[in-house]
């Protein structure tokens, strides 16, 4: 178990994070959704230990991680892994996919070479990332290519928890929902628990166990076990609907425009 | 990055000329047709002949033969005080920048001390202090060069150090010393690679503006600057006296600059 204990985060005189609790249950999907600026990311990284909270704690199980040295706490990394927004550059440009898989095997699990190559195998086979893209260096792999290793990234050193800051955002539709139905197997399959940073109402409604919503550093509402949109009760919660539900509306607008366009072309070509 | 190198004309001319110097000065009892310090006072100032191929100067020493051992004696000089630049700038600054805090700030103070004094002043005031004059040299060139690289190589690592992928490699739990090692280092290699290759040819240049104002090596040594001081009182009568010399330091000087202008143009992320 995962937990956040009455943190605060403040920059200046700014607070990103006030006086937040929230637990990471195990092989559960929680999801934390708000507007950009509400502090999940922050909340993210003081959960994975990028940053440490200036009052409050982040337990892991039953220690501490706040009051743990260096040495213990990156120790302890092989059981919180976070994937951040932008794969390309959350990897290391000059390593090979192969050496950024190997690396935390290396590290985390001390892993000798042989057992470490199975692995990886494993990883790459457990994210769909080709094989045969293991010895290419980030930029030349895909979008899709660059996200499946930064997933395999965080499963290699079999992590408890895995937390994903704004993972999916920026990918296309079709790529989004492949990938979440391959991490909602993963999940299912190891028993992982999630913790997913978005402002995606679609991606929370489709993955989460438990949905946070987040609003100015606050958590403002909790949701278990979500069956629909009607399940959110505060006003800032339906404002999210709304605007997703907007989106939605657009998209089905734009598609449907496309299909009359592509029907009267069709329709044109037969009358000539 | 050889693969791209070889395809810019601008970098394969000035490979070319940097293997030159660096061939020539490896294998200069080779290439020399004479001894460059013996006097010949029958032949002084002689035209080019077999004996002499570019002729001799004033006391009747072989021209070629003094520019190419001059190649050496620049060299000789040149490449270790740039060796010890690079060593000093890259360990300081990588240090002091990746710690940040007060390291990173007396760093700065002491770092703005050096640059209010100029390079070629500090050099003047200590090229005297030991007695072999070549180590004077090196150790005055280092002693002004090496805040300026010091200053670049800290904001390369200044952006390299705030660049997500660290975040990853503290995930993959590396220590903060395999980040700089293996990860901050090699990603601004090919920066480093660029500073320090025009570097050289400031060097190159700044060992002949000492010879210049008679603050270089002894009298009389093959040394390009020397050579250049000697034949002044002779512009009018035997320019190429004059003109040998100079061509051999714009050749070195270009040849690195070539290259390294080069690298930087091949290093820029817009060329991915």
């Amino acid at each position: 178990m995962l937990t956040a204990e009455n943190v605060t985060k403040k920059y200046g005189s700014f607070t990103a994070v006030d006086d937040v609790s929230v637990s990471l249950g195990d092989g559960v999907v929680t999801v934390i959704v708000g507007e950009s600026g509400s502090g999940k990311s922050t909340l993210a990284r003081m959960l994975s230990y990028i940053e440490s909270p200036d009052s409050g704690r982040v337990m892991l199980g039953e220690t501490d991680m706040t009051s743990c040295s260096g040495s213990k706490r990156r120790s302890l990394r092989k059981n919180v892994q976070l994937v951040m927004q932008d794969a390309a550059s959350s990897l290391d440009p000059h390593q090979t996919a192969f050496q950024l898989l190997e690396e935390p095997l290396k590290l985390l699990i001390k892993l000798d070479k042989p057992h470490r190559v199975s692995r990886i195998g494993e990883l790459v086979e457990a994210v769909q990332f080709p094989r045969e893209r293991l010895k290419n260096k980030v930029s030349q792999l895909s979008g899709g290519q660059q996200k499946r290793l930064c997933i395999a990234r965080a499963l290699a050193a079999a992590p408890d928890h895995i937390i994903f800051d704004e993972s999916f955002s920026g990918l296309d539709v079709t790529l989004r929902r492949q990938i979440l139905t391959m991490l909602k197997g993963l999940q299912k399959q190891l028993g992982l628990s999630f913790l997913i940073i978005t402002h995606d109402l679609d991606t929370a409604m489709f993955m989460a166990d438990r949905i946070y919503v987040m609003r100015c550093g606050r958590i403002i509402e909790t949701l278990d076990r979500p069956q629909s949109f009607i399940d959110f009760k505060e006003d800032y919660s339906k404002e999210l609907v709304k605007a997703a539900e907007y989106k939605r509306q657009l998209l089905l607008n734009s598609l449907s425009r496309g299909q009359q366009q592509s029907a009267g072309k069709e329709n044109m070509k037969e009358s000539l | 990055m050889l693969k791209k190198l070889l395809h810019r004309p601008q970098a394969v001319v000035g490979m070319l000329m940097m293997l030159t110097v660096l061939t020539v000065m490896a294998a200069a009892p080779c290439f020399a047709p004479n001894d460059p310090n013996k006097i010949d006072i029958l032949h002084k100032l002689a035209a080019p002949c077999e004996q002499y191929p570019l002729g001799t100067d004033e006391m009747g020493r072989c021209i070629l033969s003094r520019l190419i051992f001059a190649a050496r004696v620049s060299m000789s000089i040149s490449l270790p005080a740039i060796g010890a630049i690079a060593a000093i700038s890259v360990l300081l600054a990588t240090f002091c920048a990746y710690t940040g805090g007060i390291a990173d700030r007396i760093f700065v103070i002491l770092s703005n001390i050096f640059m209010a004094l100029p390079p070629f002043l500090v050099a003047m005031t200590l090229v005297g202090l030991f007695e072999s004059k070549a180590f004077s040299i090196i150790i005055s060139i280092v002693i002004a060069m090496w805040v300026w690289n010091a200053q670049v190589v800290r904001t390369y690592v200044l952006r390299e150090k705030n660049k997500p992928y660290i975040v990853t490699c503290r995930m993959s739990g590396c220590s903060e010393l395999r980040i700089i090692l293996r990860h901050i280092i090699p990603n601004i290699f090919p920066h480093l690679l660029v500073l320090y290759s025009t570097g050289l040819s400031g060097v190159i240049i700044m060992i002949s503006g000492y010879a210049f104002l008679g603050l270089g090596l002894e009298a009389g040594a093959a040394e390009w600057g020397a050579m250049l001081v000697g034949a002044n009182k002779l512009i009018f009568s035997h320019p190429e006296l004059i003109a040998y010399p100079g061509l051999c330091i714009l050749f070195a000087a270009a040849g690195f600059n070539l290259f390294g202008e080069a690298l930087r143009d091949i290093c820029d992320p817009g060329e991915d």
